[in-house]
């Protein structure tokens, strides 16, 4: 097979007062017709790559040194017009954020007619459904009419890669397609970019975090770290035996065990019990419409919880899962159903004395970045429960309260005196935790705590989690949409579908032989390290 | 005696409010290293420079004092009737003289033609000379080199002052035992550059304005250089007093209606909406005019014109303030609804804090930099604002010295043959110089300030 790609030796830094390379020394091949996944974790470089191959780079970086040949011809030193052809017509590029990479403002037609030939109108609009239709959208007649805000995710990713494909390129970049998509979509997107890659014979560069999803979708594999390549070998030899230390520990933090197991010691206390929690939201109102409409984000959900025990919700986006913990925490209006914990009925309780009882049941969200105040500093975040749950509390004992718990979730001491914004993903989650910590909770709501980190750092804030729990005997209310990692840390399992249960139970069972069509619909979509 | 006029108490109140807001920012890190940026640029600093030296004079200029004189028939002290600033104290040299009428700037002649009758009886059509300045150079007889000697001696002067300093500086710091001579030099040389240019211009235009009119005189023989430095006061109080009025609504209004919503958020809408479609200059004029009126019913209410000028200008700010918090509250209100879903605000909503306390904890800090940035944009739109309405009539008092009332006045005085042009030269150079720098000072806070610009606040 003869080398479609070529990256030899490069070097690129952004223009700054301390010049520091981004990139150093980058080399990698693709043959034609072959898929090469770029895997590291956020600020590796992985995008950096692929905007240097399209010459797509921001005005304040530099390529300092090395060559990417493509075809037999050097893409950095071609002309700016020259190098436009190559994107029209070899070189193709699909992004994370479908919403985002679509033109809110046109129709799918007009964003497909961009992508093609100049040709007779019915030409044009026969070859856009074709095109449509070659990524799996069966009414693409009815589809090319619409805007993109009436699409779902999955379709929008679909009119995505249709758009990169129209040109029939030798390669395809793919920079993280299905990371903003759920399972069950992410296993279609995969399997329609593996059956194109045989149709239309074009190689592509696959660009992801995601372990799983680069051993089912990939040839070779090209570790990055802090913007060097750090192993770079077969599929197959990669996840079998990783030569570098580094793509062992990602291969360990990607598929993750608890330590201990919940021992039933405490039986028949639960901490928390929803019975037929209904939360409905009104839709609007028509003008004539005599009866009101609703949206059922949770409909008729019971969940209980032991002390100490982990229960997790899975499910797509949508399914209503955040709803359950927003009402619980009484952040959302719940329609009916009654919530107790600490067998105390939450719901009917009323000013002070719920106030009083909020520092049995806390949340932690789910981006660290939006869920710290920028403006505050970290001591301050921290004592902002304690100062409204705990008032009784003076300066002394607060004080002694912020040390022991920074110190607990694993932070200096010093970092209290710190803005939120000094912190990486990782610490900032432990600061969340740290909040919620301080507290001392019986239960513990976590909101996709770990989805918005990377892997390794996802390893270290479950394992902290999971100290906490062993330690203080907490019960945690896991919700995640990954049901890997819900198998892994959690005893009982519900899994939710368009705000309903359609599966409860404990965990193995549930993950070992289901009866449920949709829960095996998940299970079957997860990617799995082959 | 000290004399407090309405603006002036205002005034007093937004430099005390400013050196709080400096106080407070130098205890919280993070504003502080914003304000660093704006310090850190060539542009802020030239600007923030510039802008100090004229709200240096604009306070010079509220501080209002009384004579006390000597009644020689009934033998007792009283207060004079005329109120003067400090300004006026220590430019007193240099307008206290009037001219009959119109002179262009440096002239030594009045600018129209009078009859004047010689010793024989003989009658004579000539430009009268001026009778206090523009005969009395100093230095040379040349006009040229009159203002090159003057320009010399400013310098020389400056260097005087400028020693003075340094070496107060340079004992300061041997008193500190840090021995270095050129320890003063080491201030930022823009900064110094900025400032010596300003200190020289002011020694120049001042010894010049001992001898000329620099720009000229108006129709009833005053010194337009001293009109425009007038000026300033007014521009400046009209920029930062409407602000004030229209911040508590702006911020307060916003927030409810972006944070409460619903009910409440419809009735702000409604009011701001139909405050919007209603034509400001109308809704100014109207308030004017209703003031002109009580003036005019009431004139015992005011001791002398300086306050029925200065109500006016105060009212004219109210007014002003009045109408212009529709744009920035509706700002607000779109940034709150924002915060409001951020995961911040809700999980202090799970500690069980009450509204007041998110809105003061959580949601006012993180739209400050809104607030500041519309400040600094709006207020050269004002002093334009003032001028435009003067223009019209419905601005400042006609008594008050103000770049509007100056320019009202040209156009009279543009159609005259020959054509008078140094006032509307005048007023256009000061309120472009403020506004330009206004203007220059308002980019370098929004960089610094927004969070799309700049990395600290992603």
């Amino acid at each position: 097979m003869s080398k479609l790609l070529e990256v030899k030796n490069l070097y690129l830094s952004i223009e700054s007062e301390n010049e520091n390379k981004i990139l150093k020394d980058i080399n990698f091949s693709i043959n034609s017709s072959e898929i090469l996944s770029l895997i590291g974790e956020s600020g590796s470089g992985k995008s950096l790559t692929a905007l240097s191959i399209i010459r797509l780079l921001e005005k304040n970086c530099r390529i300092k040194k090395g060559k990417i040949i493509f075809n037999d011809t050097d893409l950095l030193s071609l002309e700016e017009q020259n190098m436009r052809l190559i994107r029209k017509n070899d070189i193709s590029m699909i992004f994370q954020e479908p919403m985002r990479s679509l033109n809110p403002v046109m129709s799918i037609y007009d964003q497909l007619l961009e992508a093609h030939e100049k040709d007779s109108r019915k030409k044009i609009k026969r070859k856009i459904i074709e095109n449509l239709i070659s990524v799996g959208i069966d009414d693409a007649s009815r589809v090319i009419d619409l805007f993109p805000h009436q699409l779902s995710g999955g379709m929008k990713q679909r009119v995505m890669i249709a758009m990169a494909i129209a040109c029939k390129p030798k390669l395809l970049i793919a920079d993280e397609p299905t990371t903003s998509l759920d399972v069950t979509i992410q296993k279609q997107v995969l399997d329609l970019l593996l059956e194109l890659r045989n149709e239309l014979n074009m190689s592509i560069l696959f660009i992801t975090h995601d372990l799983a999803v680069a051993s089912q979708i990939s040839d070779n594999i090209v570790v990055m770290k802090e913007g060097m390549v750090v192993e770079n070998s077969e599929s197959k030899k990669f996840f079998e035996n990783p030569k570098s230390l580094y793509s062992k520990t990602l291969l360990a933090s990607s598929s993750y065990n608890r330590k201990n197991n919940f021992t039933n010691s405490l039986k028949n206390n639960s901490v928390l019990k929803v019975n037929n929690l209904k939360v409905y939201f009104k839709e609007k109102k028509s003008f004539i419409a005599r009866n009101q409409d609703y949206k059922k984000a949770v409909d008729d959900i019971s969940i209980s919880i032991d002390a100490g025990a982990t229960h997790a919700i899975v499910g797509e986006s949508g399914s209503g899962k955040t709803t359950i913990a927003k009402a619980i925490m009484g952040l959302t209006e719940v329609t009916d159903g009654d919530i107790r914990i600490l067998d105390k009925d939450i719901l009917k309780m009323e000013g002070k004395e719920k106030l009083n009882f909020r520092k049995n049941y806390q949340m932690i969200f789910q981006d660290p970045f939006s869920s710290l105040n920028p403006r505050m500093r970290v001591g301050s975040i921290i004592k902002e429960g304690l100062s409204f749950l705990k008032p009784y509390m003076n300066t002394e004992e607060t004080n002694e309260c912020l040390k022991n718990v920074i110190e607990n979730v694993g932070l200096e001491e010093s970092s209290l005196y710190k803005y939120p914004h000094q912190f990486s993903g990782g610490q900032r989650q432990r600061i969340a935790i740290a909040r919620v910590l301080v507290l001392d909770p019986k239960l513990l709501i976590c909101d996709e705590p770990t989805s918005s980190l990377d892997v390794t750092v996802q390893k270290q804030v479950l394992d902290l989690l999971n100290e906490i729990q062993t330690k203080n005997q907490i019960s945690y209310l896991f919700i995640s949409h990954d049901i890997n990692l819900v198998a892994s840390i959690s005893d009982t399992l519900s899994v939710m579908y368009q705000g309903k249960i359609v599966e409860s139970g404990k965990t193995s069972d549930i993950i070992n032989n289901t009866s449920n069509d949709y829960t095996k619909k998940l299970l079957s979509s997860v990617p799995q390290i082959l | 005696m000290f004399v407090f006029l309405l603006t002036d108490i205002f005034f007093y109140i937004i430099i005390f409010s400013i050196g709080l807001y400096i106080f407070y920012v130098r205890k919280t890190k993070d504003i502080l290293e914003t304000w660093k940026h704006v310090f850190k640029s060539r542009t802020g600093i030239i600007s923030i420079v510039v802008l100090s030296f004229f709200l240096l004079i604009a306070i010079l200029d509220s501080i209002h004092i009384k004579e006390k004189i000597y009644n020689e028939q009934t033998e007792s002290f009283s207060y004079e009737s005329e109120i003067k600033s400090v300004l006026d104290i220590i430019l007193l040299p240099t307008y206290k003289n009037y001219e009959k009428s119109y002179s262009s700037p440096f002239s030594s002649n009045l600018y129209s033609k009078e009859t004047i009758i010689l010793e024989n009886n003989i009658e004579r059509r000539v430009y009268p000379k001026l009778l206090y300045k523009g005969n009395h150079n100093k230095y040379a007889s040349d006009n040229t080199v009159n203002i090159l000697l003057t320009f010399i001696i400013s310098l020389l002067k400056y260097f005087f002052v400028f020693l003075i300093f340094y070496l107060f500086f340079y004992f300061r710091i041997i008193f500190k035992r840090k021995n270095n001579i050129f320890t003063p030099f080491k201030l930022n040389k823009v900064f110094l550059m900025t400032l010596s240019i300003i200190v020289i211009l002011s020694i120049f235009l001042y010894e010049l304005s001992l001898q000329y009119y620099v720009l000229g005189t108006d129709k009833v023989g005053v010194d337009v250089l001293y009109k425009s430095i007038k000026s300033i006061r007014t521009g400046i109080l009209i920029g930062t007093l409407t602000t004030i009025v229209m911040l508590p609504f702006a911020i307060f209004l916003g927030i409810f209606a972006g944070y409460i919503g619903g009910f409440v958020d419809d009735v702000i809408q409604y009011i701001y909406t139909t405050l919007n479609s209603i034509p400001s200059v109308l809704l100014i004029a109207s308030a004017i005019l209703m003031l002109q009126v009580y003036m005019a019913n009431n004139p015992l209410n005011f001791e002398n014109i300086y306050e029925r000028a200065d109500l006016r200008l105060f009212f004219l700010c109210m007014i002003l303030g009045l109408t212009s918090w529709t744009g920035l509250c509706r700002l607000l209100r779109g940034e709150s609804m924002k915060l409001r879903e951020v995961e911040y605000v809700q999980a202090s909503k799970t500690f069980g804090l009450n509204r007041f306390s998110i809105i003061v904890r959580h949601i006012m800090p993180n739209i400050m930099h809104i607030v500041i940035i519309t400040i600094v944009l709006d207020f050269s739109a004002l002093v334009l604002a003032e001028a435009v309405l003067s223009y019209v009539n419905i601005g400042v008092d006609p008594t008050t010295y103000s770049w509007g009332n100056m320019i009202n006045a040209a156009r009279l005085e543009m159609s005259k043959e020959p054509i008078v042009w140094w006032s509307l030269f005048s007023a256009f150079t000061f309120m472009f110089i403020l506004v330009l720098f206004a203007n220059l000072f308002s980019d370098v806070v929004r960089d610094a300030f927004d969070p799309r610009s700049n990395k600290n606040y992603e």
